[in-house]
């Protein structure tokens, strides 16, 4: 099964908080302003469905899915 | 049939639709999502603009910077003259394009933050309980409405702001009289700047005695840097104080309504109360209590689904009925609390998707949680028919809602 990277965009973020509530192990939100921290780049293929809906979810598209090669 | 491209103002449909049923936005945009899903109409003011009745549509015109959404340009559409005199007299960031935006509603986007929320929930349950109490303690019947869905809202915003309680039937009072579609320009300004200058005056009292609260941090951080002005700060606790109660008051009564018509739905939740964040989801889909939102402007002549948008061409992204999309939400006039409505676009969608759409959530959660399990027999204590619903409202609800357990 291919793996995938996930990206996010900080420029982009709203700081809904939405793909926190979906995936805490992945993302975070800075203390100063509540913008996406990604904590895990490689999240693995247990994670995937979180992941996805939380880019799916995300309302100012700050995150991407990757499919690594 | 050739398409319909506006060109007649007269010859299109008046917008905004009447609303005839409760539980089910106008049927006019079942009709659009079949036929034409970005649908031309008029405004009271002979504007043309347009309808995006799809899921599609409506997320990618919000990503769009094609399209505006900025409140104070003059061809920005609104669906009664004094919703232009409320637009007119906002500004707060809601009524913003980037990057003006997003440098005030950075300021902000910490004190809703998931941790920051989560760390709120129990002294909302603690708010809860205490209603409840309060409920119990007077006995059967109470009013929804007035007991839980209106107050306790209220009692977060203060808990948030820092707010005495005894402020809160101004708020309210304030609050309310913004979204009704019946009221003159006139009486609409009055109430946005009453409430912008009750704020002014709170930012005073905070600053010259700081508490634990939001607003004595924004002041702390901004304010007295001189990053964010007196008067800006006022107009931004002004829009977040108006958007913190309605919405969520109208989801409270309306959504408990729901439960009622839906008796094996609601049966399902309490069996099963951990299925409590996604029945307020999709409660949040089938409800939707804001009607005419988001909107925007467009700034330049746009090919859309066929159709051709022109600059200066009003958009209302109509929620409502992009939560009832069925590409999106298979037998969307069909409420199941076991569905994932996640995807829904009751807090819109784009760069002003609500700013305390973590509250409002948090709110739901913790009431629909314990209000069944305080009241397992609750019930509608009136006929349908006599339940008073808000036909006259930006943001349907009901004005009461009497129950008995």
């Amino acid at each position: 099964m291919p793996g995938y990277r996930v990206e996010v965009d900080a420029t982009r973020c709203i700081g809904s908080g939405q793909c926190v509530a979906r995936a805490p192990e992945v993302f975070d939100q800075r203390e100063e302003d509540g913008i996406v921290v990604l904590l895990l780049a490689d999240p693995g293929p247990a994670r995937r469905e979180a992941v996805a809906k939380a880019a799916l979810l995300c309302p100012a598209q700050a995150i991407s899915v990757v499919e690594a090669p | 049939m050739g398409k319909d491209h506006g060109d007649d103002i007269d010859a299109l449909p008046l917008f905004p639709f009447a609303r005839t049923d409760p539980f089910h936005p106008p049927a006019q945009y079942a009709e659009a999502r079949r036929q034409c899903p970005v649908s031309p109409v008029r405004l009271w003011n002979r504007q043309r603009a347009w309808l995006l009745t799809r899921l599609a549509q409506f997320r990618s015109v919000l990503q769009d910077r094609r399209f505006s959404g900025e409140f104070a340009r003059p061809d920005f559409p609104a669906v009664t003259e004094a919703r232009v005199a409320i637009d007119k007299a906002e500004r707060a960031f809601v009524g913003m394009d980037n990057p003006r935006h997003q440098h005030f509603r950075r300021m902000f986007t910490r004190e809703f933050s998931h941790k920051r929320m989560m760390a709120l929930r129990p002294r909302v349950e603690a708010i809860a309980a205490d209603l409840l109490d309060r409920m119990e303690r007077k006995g059967p019947p109470a009013d929804l409405v007035a007991d839980l869905a209106v107050t306790l809202p209220a009692l977060v915003m203060c808990e948030l702001f820092g707010s005495p309680y005894e402020d809160h039937a101004y708020i309210m009072k304030c609050a309310a009289g913004r979204h009704g579609l019946r009221q003159t320009p006139e009486e609409a300004a009055r109430t946005a700047s009453d409430l912008v200058a009750y704020c002014r005056a709170l930012i005073d009292a905070k600053e010259r005695q700081p508490a634990d609260d939001m607003l004595s941090r924004v002041i702390a951080e901004f304010v007295l840097p001189g990053t964010l002005g007196r008067d800006e700060f006022a107009d931004i606790c002004a829009m977040i104080l108006r958007a913190g109660h309605d919405t969520t008051t109208n989801m409270i009564g309306v959504g408990t309504l729901v439960l009622f018509q839906h008796p094996e739905q609601l049966a399902r939740l309490k069996a099963d109360p951990s299925l409590v964040e996604q029945a307020v989801e999709e409660l949040l889909r089938y409800v939707t209590p804001v009607q005419f939102a988001p909107r925007r402007v467009a700034l330049e002549d746009v090919e859309l689904c066929g159709m051709r948008i022109r600059k200066g061409d009003g958009i209302f992204a109509v929620a409502p009925s992009a939560n009832r999309d069925e590409d999106a939400f298979p037998d969307p006039d069909r409420l199941d609390i076991g569905r994932d409505a996640s995807q829904h676009v009751s807090f819109g969608y784009g760069i002003h998707q609500c700013l305390g759409q973590g509250l409002a959530r948090i709110e739901l959660h913790v009431v629909f949680t314990a209000l069944f399990a305080r009241f397992p027999g609750l019930r509608l204590a009136c006929r349908l028919e006599d339940v008073p619903f808000k036909y006259d409202s930006q943001i349907f609800g009901t004005y009461r809602l009497p129950v008995e357990w």
